[in-house]
């Protein structure tokens, strides 16, 4: 079988059943924006913004490739954006203004006190 | 663990000299830290989610850990009417017990005997009983795990030093969105005199999902 014909009678998530490594039992503490990523995760379900089953149809959709190099809470972030800009919630422009925003909050030339407000 | 410094392009006017890590910690969020807070900030700024949510979930998620589950599989080990009402409706029995489920997830107990072994897995994701084990180890959301357990489950057991004889039969147990399964371990032989706390101790994470047996010696700290 093509590598191609593989990609196409498995998605990505689809893995159950097939050759794979022994289990290696690592395990690791999340980081604050991972937990807040998996909380999160939890309230647009609750909000039914994004349920469970959709966001993992979100994962499924970034495709073999983004899937494979992304980490596991990478392609939760990133699959919420896709969904909300699917569902006209948000738009990439608001998501690339924000994050703008969020990052010159970080630089070292923005000082503590003239963090933007409103 | 520290973030590969992502698109710090403008790094390179402090010099080269720094280490990528150091700059990763002292230099602010990566660029998925960042799409987390401007995605949150978003959500909260229009309404859809309150300002206080995800700090709550946060706790919610903290306050779940294995202990609760533990506690649930003591307490059938003493209570035949809890156990057989578990075995029934995974979700109400665990509500009796004050343990509450934050989302619409459905659970079904699946007890060890003398004749199956069961393992629980989540070939598509990462799907847990989350509201009673907290959140899953990694290796449990890795495909080596989810890609073998159910074609080979005496192979994986036995990685995990767990050989199930083979007139035991092992059934495997597939997880989804809505419906999550917990592991009902045998109680171990020995144990005739311990109170339903000392029988908690002795339950682990890993005896719930069904990798490995409960033993007397590999058990929590008692509290």
């Amino acid at each position: 079988m093509t590598e191609t014909e593989n990609l196409v009678r498995r998605l990505p998530n689809d893995i159950g059943g097939l050759p794979a490594d022994p289990i290696r039992r690592v395990d690791h503490e999340l980081e604050p924006w991972e937990k807040r990523c998996h909380a999160l995760a939890d309230v647009l379900d609750f909000h039914k913004l994004i349920s469970t089953e959709e966001k993992r149809c979100g994962v499924e959709a970034l495709g073999a490739e983004l899937v494979g190099s992304l980490t596991y809470y990478e392609r939760w972030i990133v699959a919420f954006a896709n969904i909300l800009f699917r569902k006209g919630i948000l738009t990439p422009e608001d998501l690339a203004r924000k994050m703008e925003q969020v990052e010159t909050r970080w630089s070292p030339e923005s000082a503590p006190e003239s963090t933007p407000q409103g | 663990m520290t973030q590969p410094a992502h698109g710090h392009d403008d790094d390179h006017e402090h010099g080269p000299e720094h280490s990528l890590a150091e700059i990763g910690q002292a230099g602010g969020p990566g660029y998925y830290d960042i799409m987390e807070t401007a995605l949150r900030e978003l959500l909260i700024e229009r309404q859809l989610i309150g300002p206080d949510e995800i700090r709550r979930q946060i706790e919610v998620l903290d306050s779940r850990t294995p202990a609760l589950g533990a506690k649930v599989v003591a307490r059938a080990w003493v209570d035949p009417g809890f156990r057989t009402r578990l075995l029934a409706n995974g979700r109400a029995a665990c509500e009796e017990l004050g343990i509450s489920f934050y989302d619409d997830t459905a659970l079904i107990v699946i007890e060890n005997t003398d004749a199956v072994h069961n393992l629980i897995v989540c070939t598509l994701c990462s799907c847990y009983p989350r509201p009673v084990l907290g959140l899953p180890p990694d290796w449990y959301k890795l495909k080596p795990y989810r890609a073998r357990a159910v074609s080979e489950p005496r192979a994986v057991l036995a990685e995990f030093g767990t050989i199930i004889p083979d007139d035991i039969e092992v059934r495997v147990h597939d997880s989804t969105a809505m419906v999550r399964y917990l592991v009902l371990p045998k109680r171990p032989a020995g144990t005739e005199g311990y109170s339903e706390e000392q029988l908690a101790a002795l339950v682990t994470r890993d005896t719930m999902i069904g990798v490995v047996p409960v033993t007397l010696d590999t058990g929590r700290t008692t509290p």
